[in-house]
């Protein structure tokens, strides 16, 4: 992989630069798209449900008894030749002695007392965009409000490269300038996972045309964006293609989503 | 003195330049000269050295003999051996379940299927998911190639940081805030096996 890698690096090199050199100045943006990987696994579906019932079902099928339903059956007949009255009642043991019912009885007792993470928390209810514990079993993306032009949207986060930087560099620096420091993310290499172009509005253009945008993909590992530091929404899929207006935009965007 | 002349000349003749002012250095004396007469050899019954000799063999082949049984004597696996007493008692632990009807069966075949298509429906939607990335990148990174080589190659870079990956996947229910798992007890069970 990485010997293929070089040979292609090598053959760029000994390419004629000129041919890189294009017409029209375009600007390099970096966009990043921070998700919020999910936390619980997904709801069964009616099938998968009925699949599941039916594996657990062949497994007990299959299954042989255990130490403790034997020693339940065990216990129903000597209770039942007791109440005949073909043996002795042990009164010294009967009292002390614990049946496998009363075991079960304390097992069952004991898991009901503990209380399992609820699946939907108290944000989804309130339906708090801002906040990343909500969706537990969806991916949220990250969009913050940012001035395009005249105009306030809320987008990926993105920003323009500054010269010497790697485009990896710029979308960092991008994510920490819009989003604050403490949010901590992994940056999934270094090539980008997207692209979306546009044109500036022809009365605005100065040198360049207009603004190309590389996306890379990073994912949430702790922190969360300052309140008052911009507005910004986390939001799963489904959500994203309402809150992003322009339709290109959308477009090029789902391309890369999973 | 007519020795030491000759020697002399000898020496004359060899170097061709030095003269006879170092006649005594160039005498020289071989290992011959300080060897001494060899000493007797000590002999042996060869019927001992036979002796010894199979002793020395036999020695060896207990050695190998011992290596090879041990060789065979694996370490059990106990998770792998079937517990004695489930073989005992199998037919008391067998449970007497009453016997599936056909339309249970057919239902269960037909559910078999369902479930067959729809994973592999789900597979498919997996590849092609798979293909939307790649070609969302490849197209990035051709664009990216346009306008600067050197960016593309810093791009097309290996990320080293990415390694080793630490992945906490999903689980049922998410953990609880603040919960303090109760103390147990370490019980070290496994057992220790010695080659004898």
């Amino acid at each position: 992989m990485l010997r293929r890698l070089v040979q292609v690096g090598a053959r760029e090199l000994s390419r004629p630069q000129s041919s890189t050199a294009s017409a029209e100045k375009w600007d390099l943006y970096a966009g990043v798209l921070v998700e919020r990987l999910p936390v619980v696994s997904k709801s069964l579906n009616p099938l998968e449900k009925q699949f599941q019932d039916l594996l657990w079902r062949v497994e007990y099928e299959n299954s042989l008894k255990s130490d403790h339903e034997l020693k339940h059956e065990r216990e129903i007949v000597q209770t039942e030749l007791i109440k005949q009255g073909k043996i002795q009642v042990d009164l010294e043991d009967a009292g002390s002695k614990q049946t496998a019912q009363d075991l079960k009885d304390a097992y069952v007792e004991e898991l009901k007392k503990f209380q399992l993470g609820s699946r939907t928390t108290p944000d989804d209810k309130a339906n708090r965009t801002t906040s990343t514990d909500r969706c537990l079993d969806d991916t949220l993306y990250l969009l913050v409000q940012q001035k395009l032009g005249q105009q306030e949207h809320l987008i990926l986060p993105q920003g323009k490269r500054e010269e010497g930087e790697s485009m990896r560099q710029t979308a960092e620096r991008v994510l920490r300038e819009s989003c604050g420091q403490e949010l901590q993310v992994l940056f999934y290499g270094n090539a980008p996972v997207g692209f979306h172009k546009y044109k500036y509005p022809r009365n605005q253009r100065t040198e360049s045309v207009g603004a190309k945008v590389f996306f890379y993909r990073a994912s949430l590992r702790s922190g969360q964006v300052p309140e008052n530091l911009t507005k910004f929404e986390w939001l799963p899929k489904e959500a994203l293609n309402g809150k992003l207006t322009n339709a290109a935009y959308a477009e090029s965007v789902k391309k890369f989503l999973l | 003195m007519s020795l030491l002349g000759a020697f002399a000349r000898l020496s004359l003749q060899r170097s061709g330049a030095v003269a006879g002012i170092a006649v005594a250095r160039c005498l020289h004396t071989t290992p011959i000269l300080c060897a001494e007469p060899l000493k007797k050899k000590k002999k042996l019954d060869p019927q001992i050295v036979k002796q010894r000799e199979d002793r020395k063999k036999k020695k060896i082949e207990k050695q190998i003999r011992r290596l090879e049984k041990n060789a065979r004597q694996l370490k059990p696996v106990d998770e792998l051996e079937v517990p004695l007493e489930l073989i005992d008692e199998k037919d008391k632990r067998q449970r007497k379940l009453v016997p599936l009807t056909s339309a249970q069966l057919e239902e269960r075949a037909l559910l078999k299927k369902q479930w067959a298509h729809y994973k592999h429906d789900e597979r498919v939607a997996d590849y092609q998911i798979i293909d939307r990335l790649v070609l969302a990148q490849n197209k990035a990174l051709a664009e990216l190639r346009r306008e600067s080589e050197e960016l593309y190659q810093a791009a097309i870079d290996i990320d080293p940081q990415l390694l080793p990956v630490a992945v906490k996947g999903p689980v049922a229910t998410p953990p609880i805030k603040d919960y303090v798992s109760p103390d147990g007890d370490y019980l070290h069970q496994s057992m220790k096996w010695e080659v004898k």
